[in-house]
């Protein structure tokens, strides 16, 4: 008797699959999807690059005020942006330190220096003398600088923007303390708006006003949701890390405070170094305006 | 005084790279006298070190010129319509950086001396690695508007601190020129995809500063066969 073949018989030899047979097909959908996902990888990636050059020379103006920025800067900062991940947004603040400027887009101020070269700097905070990183001392010109800035940062994405599936976010919205001038500058606001300017100060009021009814809106429907504004816990500052921008905000973003003490030093971001000079206010308020604008 | 416990071991480690970087640029067939490439220790520290002993990078920035042979290998092979086809190739500037962090600003504003300057080429050799963005930049910088006409390229001193090509383990790769990169494949017939490939990222690719499309001979000793070549694509 012959030997009996170990291989299989090869049915389907005879049969291979045509290039029509969705199994074929299919591999060919997948290779297109990827094909595409990296062609837009490399456009993202370029546009990246090419705002962070933009920015590295922000704001226009060498006396601009960054709490105060000119409604021209704000809207393009806020356009360059829309597409960044968080990594994206720390790259331009490491970008703007090398060039000795403040991490903060829309400050024209140079970054601070530590009083002395050497790599750990001694700080005196309301707990006793810290150890902190010299590099993490020199991000910020100030700390209202570094607060305006992880405020944006907050709302950046984890997710790169070819991977986004709800796509780009709407607006990254900006800490100001000119905001009427602001909204005024908002495109959608400009569309209703009508040309003509005689009533001014009438058409800044409504504005101001809208804004309020909207704002309030928002904190109603998060009340509605039942999220209650808490502490900053574990949970949310996982929350923090995946991303937000899919979700519906429920309420307007609000800026995230400087940590208070060494017991949240793990609040700490982009080196912004804990100063605790606000122990005498009650500090639930700043634990609610940090996390107030997650979905609970 | 030149005794080499005098002198820094910051200025030892630098005098390699630079001697390692001289090297480079003869091997690439860069005007370069031999003499260039052996600097002394202590002539080295003589010319380059600063009064405290550590090296004062900003003074040992070079150009060379491509020699005769250089040229030819980066010339189109000449035709009946060009006769004298423009080479690509041409003077190169060599930058130490000594600043603690590179990122856009200095890759930008390197760049835009290697124009102003007409220089064709650039090699920075930095003390640490440059910022993710500025490596996004430069990968991208070949041909592109902001750049000189033959790119830049970036090395780390501690990727210099030896000369990876005079391991002995590490065969001779030889440039081929255009005209012999045509040679070759019309002698096998071969289209250039059909050879096996050397990225430009390789290490001795970027040591030749191999550019995508041209190939290289690479020559190894052989125990029962003597000497034997084989070629590779560039990708
Ligand atoms: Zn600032």
């Amino acid at each position: 008797m012959a030997p009996k073949s170990i291989l299989k018989k090869s049915t389907v030899s005879t049969n291979e699959p045509s290039a029509s047979s969705p199994f074929t097909q299919r591999h060919r959908d997948t290779a297109l999807h990827h094909a595409n996902l990296i062609e837009q990888q490399k456009v993202v990636e370029k546009e990246v690059l090419q705002s962070i050059i933009t920015l590295l020379d922000f704001p226009t103006s060498p006396d601009a005020d960054p709490t105060r920025p000119a409604p021209s800067d704000a809207l393009r900062f806020q356009d360059l942006i829309i597409s960044f991940q968080t990594s994206d947004y720390d790259s331009l603040i490491e970008e703007r330190n090398i060039a000795d400027k403040c991490g903060y887009a829309l400050c024209p101020r140079p970054k601070k220096k530590a009083p002395s070269s050497a790599r750990k700097q001694f700080i005196e905070t309301d707990k006793g003398v810290e150890i902190v990183d010299k590099k993490t001392l020199e991000v910020w010109c100030s700390e209202d600088c570094a607060r305006r800035a992880l405020y944006v940062k907050v709302q950046l994405s984890e997710e790169p923007a070819w991977m986004r599936r709800g796509g780009v976010g709407d607006k990254i919205e900006l800490l100001v303390e000119n905001a009427a001038e602001h909204h005024k500058a908002l495109p959608l606001r400009l569309k209703q708006a009508p040309a003509s300017k005689p009533v001014v100060e009438e058409e800044e009021e409504d504005i101001a006003g809208a804004w309020a009814a909207r704002d309030d809106a928002l904190a109603d429907l998060a009340l509605e949701r039942g999220e209650k504004p808490g502490r900053l816990s574990k949970a949310n500052r996982e929350l923090l890390q995946t991303d937000i921008k899919e979700r519906v905000q429920s309420t307007p973003p609000a800026p995230p405070e400087p940590p208070q003490s060494s017991g949240q030093s793990h609040m700490a971001i982009e080196g912004h170094v804990p100063r605790a000079n606000k122990s005498n206010e009650s500090d639930d308020e700043d634990g609610q305006d940090w996390d107030k604008h997650l979905p609970g | 005084m030149d005794d080499r416990n005098n002198i820094s071991p910051a200025m030892i480690r630098m005098w390699r790279v630079y001697r390692t970087v001289k090297e480079m640029c003869m091997d690439r067939g860069y005007e370069m006298l031999q003499e260039d490439t052996e600097i002394p220790l202590e002539v080295f520290n003589a010319r380059f070190s600063k009064e405290d002993g550590e090296p004062d990078r900003t003074r040992m920035h070079f150009s060379c010129q491509p020699t005769e042979a250089m040229l030819a290998k980066y010339s189109d092979p000449p035709t009946a319509k060009i006769p004298h086809p423009v080479p690509q190739i041409g003077t190169i500037w060599v930058e130490f950086n000594s600043d603690e962090n590179v990122g856009l600003k200095q890759l930008r504003d390197y760049m835009q001396h290697l124009v102003n300057g007409n220089f064709y080429s650039g090699i920075m050799i930095c003390s640490k690695p440059m910022t993710g963005m500025a490596l996004r930049l430069l990968r991208g910088s070949a041909g592109i508007e902001e750049g000189p006409k033959g790119g830049v390229e970036v090395f780390v001193e501690q990727d210099l601190l030896v000369n990876i090509t005079k391991h002995e383990l590490v065969p001779k790769h030889v440039l081929l020129s255009k005209e012999e990169k045509q040679q070759l494949l019309e002698r096998y017939r071969l289209r250039e995809t059909q050879l096996p490939r050397i990225q430009v990222t390789d290490p001795v690719a970027k040591y030749l500063g191999l550019r995508r499309g041209q190939v290289v001979k690479i020559i190894r000793k052989s125990e029962t066969a003597g000497r034997y070549a084989s070629y590779r694509w560039a990708i």
